[in-house]
């Protein structure tokens, strides 16, 4: 039920032949019509049948365990904010869906069986404005609305009966299929329930048909849905291409084509329930106000990765709305991290170009201020360090900056 | 003849390889708890699952309630006969003065110290810090401010998992076992349990003594006790609890006396 769900290579080897190989070469499904999905489940569902009261009474506990996680952010306004959106997208289920967002810089969000979806940081980071938000919660309420997870785990459940006493051999049915699944066993520390993060291509696509329907219901655009595979199929580029330049280790599934088929058939659905004349909402403001006070962090998280290439893509995507201080001081720091031969003069770059905006952050004077000190300008330098120790007094580093200065 | 040679020699296999392994680690200086002291049982974690014929483990909502209040009744009673005053939690929040957060945190501080422990002492990755220190770990200070707080004198965790082969997985088992008399010898994994308990010295933080349960069998239809039955509860909990081993030291101390 994760947005992004990579097959990993051990479950490709383990897999068997057939399956992969249509994965490897992307051999396309047919579209799933966004008007054919309808959702399985009425608000306040609880489940009546044993395997699912299980499944439930588990996850009931993973819960638990998930909303007392100390790597939940727990800033009030946000996941309100998160919560307020599942309740617009979430079909007939809205009042019932819970939602956690998680401090992982990656880029996934979850949905589990019981109605809950935790949301990883790095989504938000990506996120250029509402809809696009929207559009990744809406397709996780719809695994819950089409019933997903009982859906595949009875699937799951059949095949590995037949496989068992047609080969007589048993316990294979469970850990086949490795899904990358980020920090999450850090979140829950429950290893069961990974083994029932398995769903098939045809349940993401259903998800996906469903999202767009769901938001364009919601009156957000619908398209901004496809435009979100579009920046992740980038940024997975980028970060490739940058590290298969220096690297000659390359994975299999870099060029993997299965986002490329999820986006165009995204775009063919969003067409479709796009109504002709109606004004549809991007919440561009609204949601770059609403994440304010924590965008520096998700920035902080996303250039210490060690992604340069997937991180400079990203602040380009994010600066086609328009740069800003902040913008420009981690563009800076991609290539002050980097450091390769002439990206300091780049990384000062940034940071001059940073401390011109108006929102420049507190750190940004303070690199601009090093970095005109190593060039010899020490007076600018001295002065621009001054504004940082202004802005930011209680610095953990202010005394030695204080001591740089006087 | 020597074919069913080799099925004799294959079904005494099979029949070895079901059993009740228990394998326990103490502190060098521990001594069993008897008489006055205080023990607080932290919430039992119990799973239930029906095996299914693929050999997938389905959660039970209705089997695990019925084997925790199981649990919770054998471990009350087996405590009973060792003297000591116990609390058994059946909730995160019934400590007063304690939030059900700070709870949960020592619960979660005990679960990743445990998954320390099954690596190091259970799992063949052996330590050479460690070495002949019998059972060296410890939850910290937390625990002993914990401790010092509630009152207790020591805290046990209990993890106890019962997975019951359904009718189909009996039948599998029962095709590979009869198997090997043609030949062709596939036996499986039917009904196991697994448990462990760890308890933990709030005075010092450190963990004392922590046990492993593991029962299971290739044979069909050969269970080793059933949690969902108060009986069954009793003797995993008498399995896991019962023959409490003092530490080395301790241990050699007794000898020389």
């Amino acid at each position: 039920m994760c947005i992004r769900c990579e097959i990993s290579r051990r479950s490709l080897l383990m897999g068997g032949g057939a399956a992969a190989a249509s994965l490897a070469t992307g051999v396309a499904q047919a579209r799933i019509l966004p008007k054919n999905m309808v959702p399985l489940i009425g608000p306040g569902f609880r489940p009546t049948e044993t395997d699912e009261i299980g499944l439930w009474g588990l996850m009931d506990r993973v819960e638990e365990e998930v909303s007392g996680s100390n790597l939940l952010i727990k800033d009030a306004s946000i996941v309100a904010y998160l919560q307020h959106i599942i309740g617009r997208v979430g079909g007939p289920a809205a009042r019932d869906m819970r939602i956690y967002l998680a401090h992982v810089p990656d880029f996934n969000a979850m949905m589990f069986p019981s109605g809950f979806a935790v949301v990883f940081s790095g989504l938000l980071l990506r996120m250029r404005n509402e809809a696009q938000l929207a559009g990744v919660i809406a397709h996780e309420s719809g695994h819950f609305l089409r019933r997903h997870l009982i859906r595949s785990w009875r699937d799951m459940k059949r095949k590995s009966d037949i496989f068992a006493i047609g080969a007589m051999a048993a316990g294979i049915g469970g850990g086949a299929a490795g899904i990358y699944m980020g920090d999450y066993v850090q979140l829950a520390q429950l290893a069961t329930i990974l083994s029932l993060f398995q769903y098939s291509r045809a349940m993401e696509a259903e998800a996906d048909a469903m999202g767009a329907r769901l938001i364009a219901e919601a009156g957000y655009a619908p398209m901004e849905m496809a435009t979100v595979w579009e920046q992740l199929i980038g940024e997975m580029n980028a970060s490739a291409r940058y590290r298969r330049k220096y690297r000659e280790r390359g994975s299999l599934f870099d060029t993997h084509p299965s986002p490329e088929s999820r986006m165009a058939d995204l775009r063919i659905s969003a067409n479709e329930v796009t109504v002709p004349g109606k004004v549809y909402d991007a919440g561009h403001e609204r949601y770059l106000k609403t994440i304010a006070p924590i965008r520096q962090m998700l920035l902080e998280d996303q250039v210490k990765l060690n992604d340069p290439g997937g991180s400079q893509y990203l602040l380009n995507t994010l600066a086609l709305d328009g740069w800003d201080g902040t913008l420009r001081y981690y563009e800076g720091e991609v290539w002050r991290l980097r450091n390769r031969v002439g990206d300091e003069d780049r990384a000062a770059q940034s940071y001059a170009v940073a401390v011109a905006y108006p929102d420049a952050p507190p750190e940004a004077w303070r690199s601009h201020g090093l970095e005109l000190i190593k060039q010899g300008r020490s007076g600018e330098g001295k002065a621009a360090l001054g504004r940082y120790l202004k802005m930011k007094p209680t610095a953990p580093d202010a005394p030695f900056i204080r001591q740089m200065i006087s | 003849m020597r074919r069913s040679g080799i099925a004799l020699v294959s079904i005494i296999g099979v029949a070895l390889s079901g059993c009740v392994q228990t394998r326990q680690f103490a502190d060098v200086q521990f001594t069993p708890p008897q008489g006055d002291y205080r023990l607080l049982v932290m919430r039992p974690d119990v799973a239930v699952n029906a095996l299914t014929t693929g050999g997938m483990a389905q959660p039970r909502a209705d089997w695990t309630e019925q084997a925790r209040e199981n649990i919770i009744q054998a471990l009350r009673t087996e405590q009973a006969g060792r003297g000591g005053k116990v609390l058994i939690l059946s909730k995160r929040n019934e400590l007063p003065g304690i939030g059900a957060d700070e709870v949960a945190d020592l619960e979660r501080l005990n679960y990743a110290v445990a998954q320390s422990i099954a690596l190091h002492k259970y799992s063949g990755a052996a330590l050479p810090t460690k070495f002949g220190k019998g059972l060296d770990y410890t939850l910290g200070e937390d625990a002993v401010s914990f401790g010092r707080r509630t009152g207790y004198d020591y805290a046990l965790f209990v993890h106890a998992e019962d997975n019951i082969a359904s009718t189909g997985r009996t039948a599998l088992q029962v095709i590979g076992v009869a198997g090997c008399f043609v030949g062709f010898c596939a036996p499986s994994g039917g009904s196991n349990q697994f448990a462990y308990a760890s308890l933990v010295d709030l005075r010092t933080g450190e963990v004392v003594w922590f046990n492993v349960l593991a029962t299971g069998s290739q044979l069909p239809g050969v269970t080793f006790g059933d949690i969902r039955k108060p009986e069954g509860a009793d003797q995993m909990v008498e399995r896991l609890l019962g023959r409490m081993k003092p530490g080395r030291e301790v241990r050699e101390a007794m000898e020389k006396h």
